[in-house]
């Protein structure tokens, strides 16, 4: 039990008091691990994503973070909630949520300066994340010029430069093309292997496989119904059927019509 | 096609030329021309010194040399004088014409004769006194105006937020006005996707009565959006370490043109002092 950064017990959560969006959740993420959460729409990845981040607190049941619970009072203590934005960052769904300054460059170094980095150090980060990043040109460009996958990428690079630990990502290929996704996974592949900790949530199951060390699937009753190694989770096709992550795909074969289960992922259709 | 007998479309059309011509505008400044390769803080220092003297300018002449000097700096800067024209013009009435026409007349500026009228048979007089301080004001307004726009149309928007915030300017003004900028596009994109989508369905020959409730609807829609996501702008701001102070990058730096032109508008400033007062 060593190592964990993570640790939820009995989360439960609600919006407005009357719209459940957990119900009971139990994890324990350990450092360095790569983690992925799946599910259909609507069944909680995002609010749980945000409650790792300490943006919004559970109704009932607790949150660890390194050993200690954490509460929304603990975020009025400076010290406390500035190591725990320089440990943890998180990458949003969608990025016009993020990308809220009139500039990229004023996007990316809004976090450290709000961190209270030295400037020096900011400009020697920022160097560093647009070349890792190739976005040197998108510098003084505004967040509403920028193709998605651009945008997507500016989210990353606000994230990284802040130097986190655990790194969050919600849905960070979603709307992306086969290229740019490849280059997003290759980079936290990276990251991933540099020590940190990678929790991100997807629809994606091309990704699964090689993203996870673990994976959680989510049912409709927004808890955890299963977690585990993904080669033994993508091969649940029951279980992945009963929670809309793959559908039954029908196709001709010259006058033969084939139906088989079908998740976007070659090496699991038959 | 455009139909300009309909208020939402035409509302809705005009919103987003404003955008492209915004963007547009955009494109000046980033011209590689004289103004726009000077360090931002020293330009609008210098723009905000010429409107001063303008202010105090009592000479008409001396507004007229400042005019001439707007526009060879628009040229020296790559700006299309017909677009800087259009662009300054269009403030003109707003801001002088209107107040000025009082003031030439004997009513409010008694003096001189210069031109005596009838209309709808009260006798008035235009004053020598009232055309010339109608004319000085105009030049003045005219003058400010178009170095104020000539100082937008060379600096990139957030360079010019960059140094209110540099010159303190109380950061929740300057942060207000660059999120506005941000999230009008999205906002003016979002209703012109709906309206699309809207006409997509009921055709653009729509009963005003069902219009109104479209719009009522629309608007009803995007303040739901706003309001969602400004939630989520403060989470990802706060996720991100903000907490409730925003600060700014000064990255400019000052090179020798810069102070050569500080130097020319100490004279330029220093003449046209001495014109005035001396």
């Amino acid at each position: 039990m060593d190592n964990i950064i993570f640790e939820l017990s009995d989360v439960h959560f609600s919006y407005l008091g009357k719209f459940p969006a957990l119900c009971g959740v139990n994890m324990n993420i350990r450092q360095g691990e790569k983690i992925t959460l799946i599910g259909a729409n609507g069944c909680g990845k995002s609010t749980l994503l945000s409650i790792l981040d300490g943006l919004i607190f559970p109704d009932k049941g607790s949150v660890k973070f390194l050993g200690k619970e954490f509460k929304e009072t603990d975020f009025t203590d400076e010290n406390f909630s500035k190591n725990f934005r320089k440990k943890v960052g998180l990458v949003f769904q969608n990025p016009e949520v993020q990308l809220f300054c009139p500039t990229v460059k004023e996007d990316i170094v809004f976090g450290p300066l709000a961190l209270g980095t030295e400037i020096a150090e900011i400009q020697r980060r920022l160097e560093e994340i647009i070349d890792l990043l190739e976005i040197k040109d998108l510098l003084n460009r505004t967040p509403h010029q920028l193709s998605i996958g651009e945008k997507r990428k500016v989210t990353i690079a606000s994230t990284l430069i802040i130097h986190p630990d655990i790194l969050i990502l919600d849905e960070p290929t979603d709307g992306l093309d086969p290229l740019t996704t490849r280059h997003i996974i290759d980079l936290l592949l990276q990251l991933n292997e540099a020590g940190k900790t990678i929790i991100m949530a997807t629809h994606d199951l091309h990704i699964v496989q090689e993203m996870s060390d673990f994976v959680y699937v989510f049912s409709n009753n927004k808890t955890i119904i299963k977690f585990g190694r993904p080669d033994v989770i993508l091969k649940d096709m029951a279980l992945l059927l009963e929670n809309n992550l793959a559908h039954i795909h029908s196709h001709r074969h010259k006058d033969k019509v084939h139906t088989h289960p079908h998740l976007h992922s070659g090496h699991l259709t038959d | 096609m455009i139909n300009y007998h309909n208020f939402i479309e035409r509302s809705i059309t005009g919103a987003l030329s404003f955008l492209k011509e915004s963007v547009f505008a955009d494109q000046y400044a980033a011209k590689k021309g004289f103004l726009q390769s000077l360090d931002p803080r020293i330009k609008t220092i210098t723009f905000m010194v010429f409107i001063v003297l303008i202010i105090f300018t009592k000479d008409i002449r001396v507004l007229f040399f400042m005019y001439a000097l707007c526009l060879l700096l628009g040229s020296i800067s790559k700006i299309n004088l017909w677009f800087f024209l259009r662009r300054s013009w269009i403030f003109i009435p707003l801001f002088s014409i209107f107040i000025a026409i009082p003031a030439l007349f004997n009513i409010v500026t008694p003096g001189e004769t210069l031109v005596a009228l009838k209309i709808f048979g009260i006798k008035l007089t235009i004053t020598r006194q009232g055309f010339f301080g109608a004319s000085l004001f105009v030049a003045r307004v005219v003058t400010s105006v178009s170095f104020a726009v000539l100082l937008t149309l060379t600096t990139k928007h957030f360079e010019l937020l960059k140094v209110l915030r540099i010159f303190k300017i109380p950061q929740i003004f300057v942060m207000t006005l660059g999120m506005c900028y941000r999230y009008i596009f999205l906002f003016v994109e979002i209703v012109s996707s709906t309206y699309l989508a809207v006409k997509s369905r009921v055709g653009s020959r729509i009963h005003y009565r069902t219009g109104q409730h479209l719009a009522a609807w629309n608007i009803a829609a995007l303040w739901q959006r706003s309001y969602r996501l400004n939630e989520d702008v403060y989470n990802a701001m706060l996720s991100r370490g903000y907490r409730g102070e925003s600060f700014a990058l000064n990255d400019f730096r000052t090179k020798t043109k810069d102070w050569l032109w500080v130097c020319l508008v100490v004279i330029i400033s220093a003449g046209v002092s001495y014109f005035n007062y001396g």
